[in-house]
């Protein structure tokens, strides 16, 4: 067998595998269509990323699940005291509530007779 | 699946139209949100896409998949196309080259993953289907080549492409084509050459 023949053979061999190249398989068109429209709808909704994107840069700003961790449980602690303060932490409220002036400068240890003087 | 059908409906009253865009054209079209330009591509290089991953992995199954991811990328890629920077057609055949060595070298690592099309002449009735047993024998016998002769021959004597086109997909020069290809066919016709009277080449003559 010479060269020649084993090149034309070769070529034959090409030439029909080119005529019986394979169709494209029906479902396989479907599937490659079904990832496109969904490529394509993804594409055409940015509605959704920018609601998600309103509250995610809420989210990082408050220092993601850490931060607002920590803001959770220092509000709860407020709560907390509010309700039911321990003994030894005076109460605010009092000194704004129904008290006279003179109580008042009693307060910061100075005699009513400098009250007198003043008047 | 219902909007995609609708939509290559009123695409086909203009399919003449459709079918004289170029690529580029189309994949611009899609990316802009047209569901018939992806119908109009697919049924162009989708073709392509598989008869090559067909060639390069000889099993059906690994070549759908290949074909799919191939043009799952173009779809991706779509929106981010600079015009005149390749062909299409190139881009995509080198995007399925290598998705099909990924793949190679995926069942080369896990033998239990994916078994090959039989290929044995001992396949029963298609054994006496003359036609059948040469492009099996084809197939075989391009299994064995390098993974580079393989793809330049496949390119150039299957798909028909032209051997700067060929340069440009597997990033060599025209030279290097020229060179795969020629020691591809020495090697194809020296696998071939003994077995040719039972390709029964010289009835096909």
């Amino acid at each position: 067998m010479t060269i020649s023949d084993d090149a034309r053979d070769l070529d034959l061999l090409f030439a029909e595998a080119r005529r019986s190249s394979p169709e494209l398989p029906d479902d396989l068109a479907v599937r490659i269509l079904t990832d496109a429209e969904a490529v394509r709808l993804e594409r055409a909704r940015p509605a959704v990323p920018a609601n998600r994107g309103l509250f995610h840069g809420l989210y990082g700003a408050l220092g993601g699940w850490q931060g607002l961790g920590g803001l959770v449980a220092a509000s709860v602690a407020g709560v907390w005291v509010g309700f039911s303060a321990p003994s030894f932490l005076p109460d605010p409220a009092s000194y704004f509530v129904s008290q006279d002036a003179s109580y008042m400068v009693a307060d910061l240890g100075l005699e009513p007779t400098f009250l007198e003087e003043l008047e | 699946m219902e909007d995609l059908t609708s939509s290559a409906q009123t695409f086909r009253g203009d399919r003449v139209a459709a079918e004289d865009l170029s690529d580029e054209q189309l994949l611009r079209l899609f990316a802009d949100g047209d569901a018939a330009a992806a119908r109009v591509l697919t049924d162009r290089l989708g073709p392509r896409c598989f008869s090559v991953a067909l060639r390069m992995l000889n099993n059906r199954a690994e070549a759908e998949d290949v074909t799919q991811e191939a043009m799952m990328r173009l779809w991706k890629v779509a929106p981010d196309w600079v015009p005149g920077q390749a062909r299409i057609s190139t881009w995509l055949y080198r995007v399925t080259l290598n998705l099909c060595i990924d793949q190679r070298r995926r069942k080369s690592a896990d033998p239990l993953d994916g078994t090959p099309e039989p290929q044995d002449d001992s396949a029963g009735v298609v054994e006496r289907m003359q036609q059948k047993a040469r492009l099996d024998a084809l197939n075989v016998a391009l299994a064995q080549l390098p993974e580079r002769q393989r793809q330049a021959v496949v390119l150039r004597h299957i798909e028909e492409l032209s051997n700067p086109e060929i340069a440009e997909i597997m990033r060599i020069s025209v030279e290097a084509v020229e060179s795969l290809v020629a020691r591809g066919k020495r090697a194809l016709a020296a696998i071939l050459s003994g077995r040719r009277e039972e390709l029964g080449y010289d009835d096909f003559r």
